[in-house]
């Protein structure tokens, strides 16, 4: 009796089945499979594990669900489902693949951007380099302006002091005619009526002497010889030759060229002075010395 | 005891099997609608495939809704689960455009890049 009935429940259940089953599987669970293949062998596959093993569970419903009840609206339902996510572990995987090719591509970017800085960076470090070195040589340059401005500033203080030292006995005037002027007194220079020079006045004609050699050395001199109106016009004349041809041998001992210097006595010829007082013949005896000015 | 039981199994197969008092899918339509919503704040409108389920999506919601008010609960809930699964996929399509123009975005940049790079070295 028991065989029977459960034969029975049997039979009741094959016809249940039998009802609600169909041969073809429906469009959907046919779309599903599909989209689970494809996606299966997309970068899904390798990338999201998670979304096609989701997907995989979502088919494997609809298939049993289609195995038990057959095309029914339910397993139409699962199958709809399992497309979609197959498809979207498909559209998952594509977004991570995009994703690593973003990365990998602002990776390469980032290297390149290092390579060109570090190369950038080394350009920076020659061109201050070059601007180091140029900057030592101009503070060496300056260092030798500055040696040279000094050793300026020193000839010009020596010559000044030239100047002033020849200033000190003899009178320098600038004349228009002639030139600069250097009037010495014979009194510094001689004893009366002699032509020696006195060993003072040496001194005296060593600093002409520097200041002349100091100064342009194409311009000619002349050295003039003058003496006040006592004794004879030809007596002299003839110690002032001598006295301004002495002062023109002295100077020329001292470094001055014979080229450029010459004398020449006046005697009483050319008085700066009135002779009749004492002054004024100290004034008058005298060597001029002309430095006349370069023919242009 | 198993005679009288076979008929009352028979009954519960049935039901179980081929309808019969369905609940209310009201969690399914508020996951199907959650699930729309984000799809269409994310810019699913803007790709093609993505605005394509995004509407799939909508449309079951619509007929999922009118089937609940008939009574027809189990036919919603179906509806409502291709509507949820509709825009989920939805919103992965509209993610994966972004994610390839982005891509796309970095190797015009970086090509760019290599463009300015080989430039100024020719310059150097």
């Amino acid at each position: 009796m028991n065989t029977i009935r459960n034969t029975g429940i049997a039979v009741v259940l094959a016809a249940l089945a039998a009802g609600c089953a169909e041969t073809l599987p429906p469009q959907e669970l046919v779309m599903a499979r599909a989209t689970y293949g494809r996606a299966a062998k997309g970068p899904a596959g390798s990338l999201d594990p998670g979304d096609l093993h989701s997907a995989q569970e979502s088919l494997a419903l609809a298939e049993q669900s289609f195995t038990a009840n057959g095309d029914t609206p339910g397993t139409r339902d699962l199958a709809y489902v399992a497309d979609r996510r197959g498809k979207l572990a498909e559209a998952r995987g594509d977004a991570m693949q995009a994703n690593q090719r973003q990365q990998a591509t602002l990776g390469q970017m980032h290297d390149a951007e290092t390579r060109q800085l570090a190369s950038t960076s080394a350009q920076l470090g020659r061109a201050n380099m070059q601007v180091t070195l140029q900057g030592q040589a101009l503070q060496n340059q300056d260092q030798v302006l500055a040696v040279e401005h000094q050793r300026r500033q020193e000839a010009d203080a020596r010559a000044e002091k030239a100047a002033a030292d020849l200033a000190a006995f003899a009178s320098v005037k600038q004349d228009p005619q002639r030139g600069m002027v250097i009037t010495l007194s014979g009194g510094v220079l001689f004893v009366t009526n002699k032509s020696d020079l006195l060993p003072s006045a040496q001194i005296k004609l060593n600093e002409v002497a520097d200041a002349l050699t100091k100064q342009d050395g194409e311009s000619k001199i002349v050295v003039e010889g003058h003496t006040d109106s006592q004794g004879g016009a030809g007596y002299n004349q003839e110690l002032s030759q001598r006295r301004a041809q002495s002062v023109r041998d002295y100077l020329v001992s001292r470094g001055v060229a014979t080229d450029r210097i010459t004398s020449q006595g006046f005697g009483l010829t050319r008085p700066i002075a009135d002779n009749a007082s004492a002054e004024g013949r100290a004034n008058n005896r005298r060597v001029e010395i002309v430095v006349q000015p370069r023919a242009q | 005891m198993y005679k009288s039981m076979t008929p009352v199994l028979a009954a519960f197969l049935v039901t179980l099997g081929c309808g019969g008092s369905f609940p209310p899918p009201t969690q399914a339509l508020a996951d199907a609608q959650s699930a729309t919503r984000s799809a269409t704040e994310l810019g699913a409108a803007r790709q093609p495939m993505a605005q394509l389920h995004l509407q799939l999506a909508q449309e079951q919601i619509g007929k999922a809704t009118v089937a609940m008010k008939d009574g027809e609960n189990e036919r919603a809930d179906g509806l409502l689960r291709r509507a949820k699964s509709d825009a989920e996929l939805s919103i992965a399509l509209t993610r994966d455009q972004t994610a390839k123009t982005d891509a796309t975005k970095a190797t015009v940049q970086s090509n760019a890049q290599q463009t300015v790079n080989a430039n100024q070295g020719a310059a150097q």
